[in-house]
């Protein structure tokens, strides 16, 4: 039981890398057609928020995650 | 077996005084944070006019960068001092910074009197708020559990939760008693500023009970000992066996945590004034009840988090808060929506007043109606026309001689507790993810850089992941009037439920909860593969 628990935990920690570094382009192509779509104020700021604040904390912390998670750091959990 | 006794009573009443001096000023902090939220359309007016460009992009910054930014900082910088000095000092200077940018917003002038630098000094002040809280949380929950008894850390520690929800409370409660008794005109004037100046008063009573505290215990003991971390933050998040704990927390704990209490106790009220367009105080109403009524759970979750563990209850929150938010805000929805009541024709009035104010005529047209359950609504139509004919022509041309809108509904008393119903079930999703979280945060790092570790993944959680469900949801719900629009999640719900989908061109009630069901639905996986439900026998040494 646990060898398998061990197993998806390591196969789960590719998918979390994957998703933290596919969110980069996937949330800066959608902001660059928004802003080309409506150049507006509002839409200068939403999109700098969640370029500079949210998603380098999900993207950063997903990826170091999911490559603990595939070196079997979390395995044993205290 | 007397003495024995004496000594668990002696030790359970220690507990209670260090609880309550903790929780005060934990309490006002969260005060002092959200009169600048609850004042924001007066403290915008005073400090940041929108016809100046400047100010207006510092209003934003403001709000967001001391609700965001700031926050996590604060953790970082007073956790590392909390770690270095101990938690009674940290947490008694976070108290006194928090009181006192509070305290001065309330001196500042307003813009008209002295420019640009009103709005600057606000915004630093504002700054030094969000710094505050962010070393504040963190202490309070640390120094409490390092004073609760082994197997009754989730009980003791759920009362530091309960008061962001007092603090709510107490704001929204000061305000509006200032508010009566001075009168709408002279609290817009200068009276808005007493709810500031008031709190010097509590934080000085406040620092009064925690000068009397003594240090944490297990802290003390570690000092007395030299066993002290030299550098908490390299400690926390060089070392890979603490960092490895601090992304846990965060992916697989505070970032769902955050976005079920953002959602429950934030966004669900700017749903039902801005989608459901019930009316200011009614909406306010429905949400204080509903916290009211769902306050002890946090306590009671706390409790029962010692007994069957942290880690079921909080997973357990996050997952029904998954499952339950699209039934619910549909219900919501309908609960409000005008198309599913029967109008009583011979009650409808509309009254049209013309005005002419400096250089424009204003046309206010007032149209309210009365339904057969009870509800009745208001519209009221504000058409601004300039008397300048070549001005009224450019504005024609450009597209812009549009009235403003203004909706209120006002629910009958059974769809108002309806209403209460559908928001209390969301604080118990909160009160289930939230109420052991401290106790959760605390056991999983040690004594030596507790502060440091468990600040940090508990800030970004709620102040990143949680602070931005309403700016993302409101986001996501104006996406949805959009032509072409079609949002899967919304799609998915109406097929299982049944409910009729929204027609192109008009809002999507449920798309706002993309954002917080697909972060909390992450974190549930997540902390039900990674998070251990060890919990009482751990040791917090």
């Amino acid at each position: 039981m646990s060898t398998i628990m061990s197993a998806i935990k390591k196969l789960a920690g590719i998918l979390w890398s994957l998703m933290g570094i596919g969110i980069v382009p996937l949330v800066i192509m959608q902001a660059m057609k928004e802003i080309a779509a409506k150049p507006s104020e509002e839409n200068w700021i939403f999109w700098s928020i969640v370029i500079v604040v949210l998603m380098p904390i999900i993207s950063f912390s997903l990826i170091t995650f999911g490559v603990f998670a595939l070196k079997g750091e979390y395995d044993v959990i205290q | 077996m007397a003495r024995n006794n004496a000594y668990q009573t002696e030790e359970v009443t220690s507990t209670r005084r260090v609880i309550a001096a903790s929780s005060v000023g934990t309490l006002i902090e969260w005060y002092d944070f959200y009169i600048f939220g609850s004042l924001a359309k007066i403290i915008s007016e005073q400090f940041f006019p929108k016809d100046n460009p400047t100010a207006a992009l510092l209003a934003t910054l403001a709000t967001f960068a001391a609700g965001f930014v700031v926050r996590p900082f604060g953790a970082l910088f007073f956790g590392r001092l909390g770690d270095l000095i101990g938690r009674k000092y940290t947490f008694l200077v976070t108290l006194v910074i928090m009181g006192g940018s509070t305290f001065a917003i309330g001196l500042v002038p307003g813009y008209k009197t002295i420019g640009f630098l009103a709005p600057a000094i606000v915004f630093l002040l504002r700054l030094l708020q969000g710094l505050a809280l962010g070393g504040e949380y963190g202490g309070a929950a640390t120094y409490v559990a390092e004073h609760s008894p082994v197997g009754q850390r989730g009980f003791w520690t759920s009362f530091i939760q309960t008061t962001a929800t007092f603090g709510l409370f107490l704001s929204l409660g000061v305000i509006l008693i200032v508010r009566q008794t001075l009168g709408v005109e002279t609290f817009s004037d200068w009276g808005w500023r007493v709810p500031f100046i008031l709190s010097a008063l509590l934080v000085g009573v406040s620092i009064y009970i925690r000068m009397k505290m003594s240090e944490s215990p297990m802290f003390a003991k570690m000092k007395k000992e030299g066993k002290t971390s030299t550098n908490p933050l390299a400690e926390s998040f060089k070392q890979k066996d603490n960092l490895k704990m601090v992304l846990i927390a965060l992916l697989g704990a505070t970032a769902g945590q955050g976005v079920v209490w953002y959602t429950g106790q934030f966004y669900a009220l700017s749903f039902l004034q801005n989608t459901c367009n019930i009316d200011f105080v009614q909406s306010n109403l429905i949400i204080s009840i509903a916290l009211l009524f769902g306050t002890p759970f946090f306590v009671l979750f706390g409790w029962l988090s010692d007994k069957i563990g942290r880690k079921y209850i909080m997973m357990a929150g996050m997952l029904i808060a998954v499952l339950a938010y699209g039934p619910l805000y549909n219900s919501m929805y309908d609960n409000a929506n005008l198309k599913n009541k029967i109008e009583l024709v011979e009650k409808t009035t509309v009254e049209t007043k013309e005005a002419v104010k400096g250089t424009d005529n204003i046309t206010t047209t007032v149209t309210k109606k009365t339904f057969t359950d009870g509800t009745t609504y208001k519209e009221t139509k504000k058409l601004t026309v300039p008397l300048d004919e070549v001005k009224k022509a450019g504005l024609a041309a450009a597209g812009k001689l549009k009235p403003e809108i203004k909706k209120e509904e006002t629910l009958s008393n059974y769809l108002y507790w309806k209403m209460i119903g559908f928001v209390f079930i969301q604080v118990i999703f909160v009160t289930m993810v939230y109420g052991p979280i401290a106790a959760f945060l605390v056991e999983i790092f040690p004594t030596r850089i507790r502060y440091t570790s468990m600040s940090l993944p508990y800030h970004i959680g709620n102040g990143v992941f949680g602070g931005l469900v309403p700016l993302i949801a409101t986001r996501l719900v104006e996406a949805s009037k959009e032509p072409g629009y079609s949002n899967p999640l919304t799609n998915m719900i109406n097929g299982v439920t049944g409910h009729i989908g929204t027609p192109s061109g008009q809002v999507d009630p449920l798309a706002g909860l993309m954002y917080p069901i697909l972060i909390a639905s992450v974190s549930f996986v997540i902390g039900m593969l990674y998070i251990s439900n060890k919990t009482n026998n751990m040791d917090v040494e």
